[in-house]
């Protein structure tokens, strides 16, 4: 008991960054707790992630057949439902991704587990742990009491925790399963990748958008530079496409798309009402405009007050630099 | 085919201001607009979309008060069969586990081919019901579903996962999808053909109804509960970097990288 | 399905089109986008033809302007054919997504804006607005319009009628949260005939107007108050628009203008309130009271007044085009004309020509601004 569970996540042949996240806040509140951390890996000839995983918790279990060459959210909560019976751990963290909440909730209604999710914060009261979520788009943030017994389940929002170096030697226990065969009602087929081609901007993770302020075509090049960087597609205001800088079905807006990106980011577009309107959905927004009181300054999440010809391409080499 | 929608009134709370009330558990929504979930609305039209071309009934689904009613209409407008609304005060609507429970009792009612949720909803953001929904009707399942090909038996389910990638699955009916948005261009609902959709059938049902005990899904039943809730502190304004344009560029890289947004 | 195509044609007297073409020559779009009226009459009488012609995108490149009408010598009204063709597309459910939201939030909160109904009065705030009662006598009943009521860019409009009306002291009352949009833009955009948004939006304003006791209902734009005017058989109340209070309040001296305004204005009249409602010279009236104003006129002004493009569901469909706004050649006008002031009076005008000036770089020689606003610097 007091042993803190966490899912390890991997697709091709790549450990997902979520579970160093994890793995980081989930040492932490195993020593509050007094207990273990416990890496689970399921995958198919994946040594090397078990060596790095081991870097970062006390034990890795380690389940390695051809079985789970590839994810199957169905073969997962079989595994995970018998290790939590055998092992019976405080709190198994999952991430908050597509494959966690494709698992996750039917582990949970097996289980009767207590369960939150998407949880952006853990807060170890009195030795009792508490979730945070947050409601609306992260304006409410929520603390959580598990009521039930453990074990705990939650998923774990990307991002929410900083991963450190690892610098444990963790034992690796390759462990028996209850799976023997595939499964029939759910088959993994393939990967398919984005299709490469027209940019729907209405699906974009990244944009970066340009208005007025750009003044000329011959500046698109800065913008243009700035999504390569961040591997963003490019849209505009209504003055944008109006100016021919970018084809109509780039144009943001109640009279042009409403996009909804993890970040926006908006270089000489003051904001108006009509524009605004399409990027309610926006994460995260950033705004780069001379004016002041440019009412995008309302909506944004970060702005810079400036000439955007000055800080874009500086922006862009800073970005470069970092990324390495 | 029989195809069952689930559906979810909420509230726009994108540009609203959001203010806790004196319970410290819930929100003041009387400023908010409200609206069919977003990806439920793509969800009913994918509904409609494989009901046109393989023929079948598409029943709607919803847990809510009378409110409801009107999105529930206008799914109905744009080409479903008949609906029910579960509407009983005992039941824990916070719980996403409780609401899955709730509604795989309405849906066992009937046979089913295929259930389709949205992926997430806008308030709330579990992204849970649909897959609990599976678990509770002992059907197989796959979330955040941006392509569906409906096949004799089977459906292939192209699940979108980070970065563009696309993971295909194939899982055998009658099954849960969880819908992803953008997956199809919903319909516009005539106003006249939601006037029309009056007729179609409405049933409101209570616990007793669907013969499922309170104990099992009121707030007692939950294994968490809500403490409390809190404003997390953000500026309403853009937070505004200081600087030469240089620094002021340093800065923000810094941020994007390094804040996890990028 | 052959019957309603067959009352198309009865509908829009059709065969009464005689294919003179001073539809598409007078059309003020055409000259940017491929959208020819008078092919639509024409190839509108061929019923096999009306639902391929309704998904020609030009058809949403008309901002129901009139021009057409008011130019046709049969009195037939080309531009309802266009409508008509857009209802096509709006009850087989596949348009324009933006177009779909907008007309769904009029449905769900009253305004095309996807704004919280709740809200609509935000706008009041801090100003001394007076809301009138159902039963109660008002002789004004004011009708802000959703574009005025949520758009910051154009709430000035409502606020300077406030301080105007207050200041002369005028008996008038707001509606407040419980006013819904007047269905002008969802006529445009096709959701109309029996049992449409349209239809449903006119019962239930009547039905509101006339739960009070007013003697005239003022709409302060000009598409509000053409579909009152012309669209709202059952209503009480006189529909006058806002121009018209307001050059009775100065005729008869209980406003009074004291702040000089040394300004060249041009005044644009809007299409909604000049070649539909034939209100031309109240607006001038009103601006030649301004102490200091010079008031110069557009070449094509009063009926022959160019579009701004901003109506006809404008403000939520784009058109492929890419030349030179209406708007914009309005303003290049304005600037010849030495004006530094473009006054209009509708708030679609103020937003086309706010974006036009900006295109075309004209800001530090002029500005536009709704005649409220004008009024509402010359009573300080």
């Amino acid at each position: 008991m007091g042993d803190v569970f966490v899912l390890a996540e991997h697709r091709r042949g790549e450990m997902r960054e979520i579970t160093f996240e994890m793995l980081t806040k989930a040492q932490e509140i195993a020593s509050a707790i007094g207990g273990e951390t416990v890496a689970v890996l399921i995958g198919s000839s994946v040594d090397t992630f078990a060596e790095r995983l081991a870097a970062y918790c006390d034990k890795v279990l380690y389940i390695d057949d051809p079985l789970f060459a590839d994810y199957n959210s169905d073969k997962y909560q079989i595994v995970l439902g018998k290790l939590i019976q055998d092992y019976k751990p405080e709190l198994l963290m999952v991430g908050h991704t597509t494959q966690g909440v494709d698992m996750a909730p039917a582990l949970a209604v097996e289980l009767n587990l207590p369960f939150v999710t998407d949880v952006v914060d853990i807060i170890i009261d009195n030795g009792k742990l508490k979730p945070v979520r947050q409601y609306y788009s992260g304006k409410v943030n929520a603390l959580f009491n598990f009521k039930g017994e453990p074990p705990y389940l939650i998923t774990v929002r990307e991002a929410s925790f900083e991963a450190a170096d690892g610098s444990k030697q963790g034992q690796i226990q390759k462990i028996d399963f209850p799976l023997k065969e595939d499964l029939d009602y759910r088959r993994f087929v393939e990967y398919v990748e984005a299709e490469v081609g027209d940019v729907d901007i209405t699906q974009s993770e990244i944009l970066v958008a340009v208005g007025r302020g750009l003044k000329e075509e011959k500046n698109l090049s800065i913008a243009e530079e700035l999504a390569k960087a961040i591997n963003a597609d490019l849209c505009g205001s209504r003055a944008a496409t109006d100016a021919g800088w970018l084809p109509h079905d780039r144009q943001v807006g109640t009279s042009g798309k409403t996009v909804k990106p993890k970040l926006y980011i908006a270089l000489g577009i003051s904001g108006a009402f009509q524009h605004l309107a399409g990027i309610k959905g926006a994460k995260t927004i950033v705004a780069i405009n001379k004016d002041p009181e440019a009412p995008i300054f309302n909506e944004a999440d970060y702005g810079i007050v400036d000439d955007l010809f000055k800080v874009v391409p500086k922006l862009t080499e800073k970005i470069k630099e970092l990324k390495g | 085919m029989k195809i069952f929608v689930c559906i979810k009134r909420v509230p726009d709370t994108s540009e609203a201001e959001v203010k806790i009330d004196a319970t410290g558990k819930d929100v003041d929504s009387s400023k908010f607009s409200f609206d069919i979930n977003d990806a439920d609305n793509y969800a009913v039209e994918e509904a409609i979309l494989i009901k046109e071309a393989k023929g079948g009934k598409v029943k709607i689904v919803s847990l809510g008060d009378q409110e409801s009613d009107l999105m529930i209409r206008m799914a109905l407008a744009k080409g479903g069969d008949s609906a029910i609304r579960v509407e009983d005060p005992r039941i824990n609507v916070k719980d996403p586990l409780k609401v899955a429970k709730v509604l795989a009792a309405a849906i066992k009612q009937e046979e089913f081919d295929l259930v389709l949720t949205g992926c997430m909803a806008s308030d709330d953001g579990q992204m849970a019901v649909g897959v609990a929904l599976a678990e509770e009707l002992g059907v197989p399942h796959a979330a955040m579903v941006k392509k569906v090909e409906v096949e004799e038996g089977k459906v292939r389910a192209y699940r979108e996962l980070e970065g563009g990638l696309s993971e295909v699955v194939e899982i055998t009916l009658p099954a849960v999808l969880t819908i992803q948005t953008g997956i199809n261009e919903p319909r516009y609902a005539p106003i006249r053909g939601v006037r029309a959709a009056q007729k179609k059938e409405l049933k409101v049902l209570t616990l007793d109804d669907l013969k499922l005990d309170e104990k099992e899904v009121n707030e007692e039943s939950s294994l968490v509960e809500l403490e409390k809730l809190f404003v997390p502190e953000v500026v309403s304004r853009a937070e505004i970097i200081e600087g030469e344009p240089e620094e002021k560029a340093e800065i923000l890289a810094n941020k994007l990288l390094k804040g996890g947004i990028l | 399905m052959n019957t309603e195509l067959q009352s198309f044609i009865q509908k829009y007297d059709l065969l009464g089109c005689v294919q003179c073409g001073r539809c598409t020559g007078g059309c003020p779009v055409t000259v940017r986008t491929n959208l020819n009226v008078r092919r639509i009459v024409y190839d509108s009488i061929n019923e096999s033809m009306l639902e391929d012609l309704a998904k020609l995108p030009e058809i949403w490149d008309c901002t129901t302007c009139n021009t057409c009408a008011v130019r046709c010598p049969k009195g037939l009204k080309p531009v309802e054919v266009l409508i008509g063709l857009r209802n096509i597309m709006v009850e087989s459910g596949i348009i324009q997504p933006t177009v779909r939201d907008a007309l769904e939030s009029v449905f769900r909160e009253g305004n095309p804006w996807n704004k919280p109904k709740a809200r609509r009065s935000d706008w009041m705030e801090g100003l001394e607005v007076k809301i009138a009662e159902p039963g109660k006598k008002v002789e004004n009943l004011i009708f802000v319009c959703c574009t005025i009521a949520y758009d910051p860019k154009v709430q000035v409009i409502a606020k300077n009628l406030v301080k105007v009306l207050n200041k002369a002291g005028v008996d008038y009352g707001f509606i407040g949260d419980d006013e819904v949009c007047c269905g002008s833009e969802v006529y445009a955009m096709g959701e109309l005939g029996e049992e449409g948004l349209f239809e449903m939006l006119v019962e239930d304003n009547t039905e509101l107007f006339n739960s009070y006791e007013a003697e005239r209902i003022v709409a302060i734009s000009p598409h509000c108050y053409s579909v009152f005017k012309n669209q709202y058989p059952d209503l009480k109340a006189e529909v006058i628009h806002y121009t018209q209070l307001l050059k009775e309040l100065l005729a008869d001296n209980k406003l009074e203008l004291k702040k000089e305004l040394s300004q060249k204005i041009v005044f644009h009249d809007p299409c909604y309130l000049g070649k539909q409602n034939n209100i031309f010279d109240e607006p001038r009236y009103i601006l030649s009271q301004i102490p200091g104003v010079e008031l110069v006129e557009f070449d094509r002004s009063r009926e022959r007044s160019l579009c701004c493009e901003g109506g006809g569901g404008k403000m939520w469909v784009e058109s492929e085009s890419r030349k030179e706004r209406l708007a914009e050649i309005r303003v290049k006008d304005a600037d010849e004309l030495g004006a530094t002031l473009l006054a209009v009076a509708c708030p679609f005008c103020v937003l086309t020509f706010d974006d036009a000036i900006k295109a075309k770089g004209l800001e530090e020689k002029m500005r536009v601004a709704e005649i409220t606003e004008i009024l509402g610097e010359a009573v300080e």
